[in-house]
């Protein structure tokens, strides 16, 4: 779904402020262009490195032992791949100097159709690791981040919803939206599908995230806890009798 | 998997007159059975659902019917293959034993096991729960699972939404019996991780959690948007 911004108002011309007045101009505004599409397996060297990205925000570079082989294998099976929304999902996050091409009329019958949106900044963005992240699709297309969910399901409500597992921005572009961004991308997609709710897990220290979330109208369950079986446990569980 | 049965008590005769003889306690044999969910037991996994919500006092936010959970869990023509989707295991219970299952790698084969009760379980709920199987199967529990993922493993794991067994067959190993399903089912599958929830209050279940080998995570929240709140992105421009 388009999203088109209007474009901002030219700087008057100086012959006509008159001298004696400091003359009040819009500031001089960067536009960037953002998309939010469907990942592909063209996707996964970025999608790998945000997600060490990620893993290190949360203090736990220690347990990302994924690989792109892994990733790949994963998210994108083949020669079978699941519908988009059926099995593991990931959206990426664009941006770009230059307007992205809207999307072409017969992708909104897949109800995958890329989100677009147009940001003025007062400043232009500073990303040191813009070549790392330029994006597959060329250009000065760079990948600012991504979100991964899949179905989930409410046996009260007899309804599917979406798990977000990662949800994650570059910091040089963190504080400009873009994480709302992503949520509304997946929490739209729920809607259109009938969907009843959006779950996801935060850090109890991460004080930002939570209070954006709480701004959305998310419920932070303060009594409710992750438990996990996992490795070794998980094997001598399984072999119980 | 079928429990060896214990063996039978000393015959009279060895026992001394003026030694009070310290036989086994007679047993109950129950037998247990976890299979797939199919949509013929949506009847009984309704009930099932709501004496969840009841225990948990969730009553006011429970709305399935048995059509919208035939719809969601059981979609056709091309319903998704077992343990790609929401998986349904059902617990069933009969006086007597089940036919044993020929062993199938390349598909799901049900889980056999023989509980000895010191006392028989009294049901008074048992024709309610009739199985639709038939005979004198009663359906007991289930557990309702799906595929997750893990980024930083790079694996599927599977989250277990819902895992409950009714109160008459509380206290025994049936809960123990239906985790254990679905971990061996994640360690066959090559999974990475078996997770669900638990409420920071419920001492009992997080020690049960524990015994197994689980952990508790304690620095995460969950987080929920549903309702208005949802609805309200509908509408939203991004």
């Amino acid at each position: 779904m388009a999203a088109a911004a209007p474009q901002p108002p030219p700087p008057p011309f100086l012959a006509t402020i008159p001298e004696n007045t400091v003359p009040e101009t819009a500031p001089f505004r960067h536009p960037l262009y953002a998309r939010i599409r469907l990942a592909t397996i063209l996707d996964v060297p970025h999608i790998h490195k945000l997600i060490h990205q990620l893993a290190t925000f949360e203090r736990l570079a220690h347990q990302c032992t994924a690989t792109e082989a892994s990733l790949a294998a994963t998210l994108f099976p083949s020669p079978n791949p699941p519908p988009p929304f059926t099995s593991f999902n990931v959206f990426i996050l664009e941006v770009s100097p230059d307007p992205f091409p809207p999307p072409a009329p017969q992708e909104d019958t897949t109800n995958s159709s890329p989100l677009l949106k147009t940001l003025h900044l007062d400043l232009p963005i500073e990303d040191s690791e813009k070549e790392i992240f330029r994006s597959e699709i060329g250009g000065d297309v760079v990948v600012a981040g991504f979100v991964l969910f899949f179905p989930k399901y409410s046996t009260y409500l007899a309804k599917p919803g979406f798990h977000i597992e990662d949800l994650f921005v570059r910091e040089p572009y963190r504080k400009h939206g873009f994480g709302k961004m992503l949520i509304t991308a997946v929490a739209g997609q729920a809607v259109k599908m009938g969907y009843g709710m959006v779950e996801w897990v935060v850090l109890d220290w991460n004080v930002n995230a939570i209070q954006f979330y709480e701004r959305i109208g998310t419920k932070v369950y303060q009594d409710k806890r992750i438990c996990r079986l996992t490795g070794e446990d998980l094997d001598v569980e399984g072999s119980a009798k | 998997m079928a429990a060896a049965a214990p063996p039978p008590p000393p015959s009279p005769a060895a026992i001394p007159e003026t030694i009070v003889p310290e036989t086994d306690p007679p047993r109950h044999p129950l037998f247990a059975r976890i299979r797939l969910g199919t949509i013929f037991d949506v009847p009984q996994l309704h009930k099932l659902i709501h004496q969840m919500a009841t225990y948990e006092r969730l009553t006011d936010q429970f709305s399935a019917t048995e059509a919208s959970l035939a719809f969601t869990l059981f979609p056709s023509p091309s319903p998704p293959p077992p343990f790609t989707s929401f998986t349904v295991f059902i617990l069933e219970v009969s006086p007597d034993p089940f036919p044993p299952t020929p062993q199938d790698p390349s598909n799901f084969s049900p889980i056999l096991k023989t509980f000895h009760l010191d006392l028989p379980i009294e049901d008074s709920e048992k024709d309610i729960f009739r199985s639709e199987i038939g005979g004198d199967v009663v359906v007991a529990g289930f557990v309702l699972f799906f595929p997750n993922y893990s980024t930083f493993l790079a694996k599927p794991g599977f989250y277990i939404e819902d895992l409950f067994v009714r109160e008459p067959y509380r206290k025994k190993g049936f809960g123990r019996m239906l985790f254990t399903a679905v971990a061996a089912q994640a360690a066959k599958m090559g999974y990475g991780r078996v997770e669900w929830v638990v409420l920071d209050w419920n001492v009992n279940a997080i020690q049960f959690y524990e015994q197994m080998g689980a952990k508790i995570q304690p620095d995460w929240r969950v987080c929920r948007l549903t309702g208005d709140a949802l609805e309200a992105f509908a509408h939203l421009n991004i």
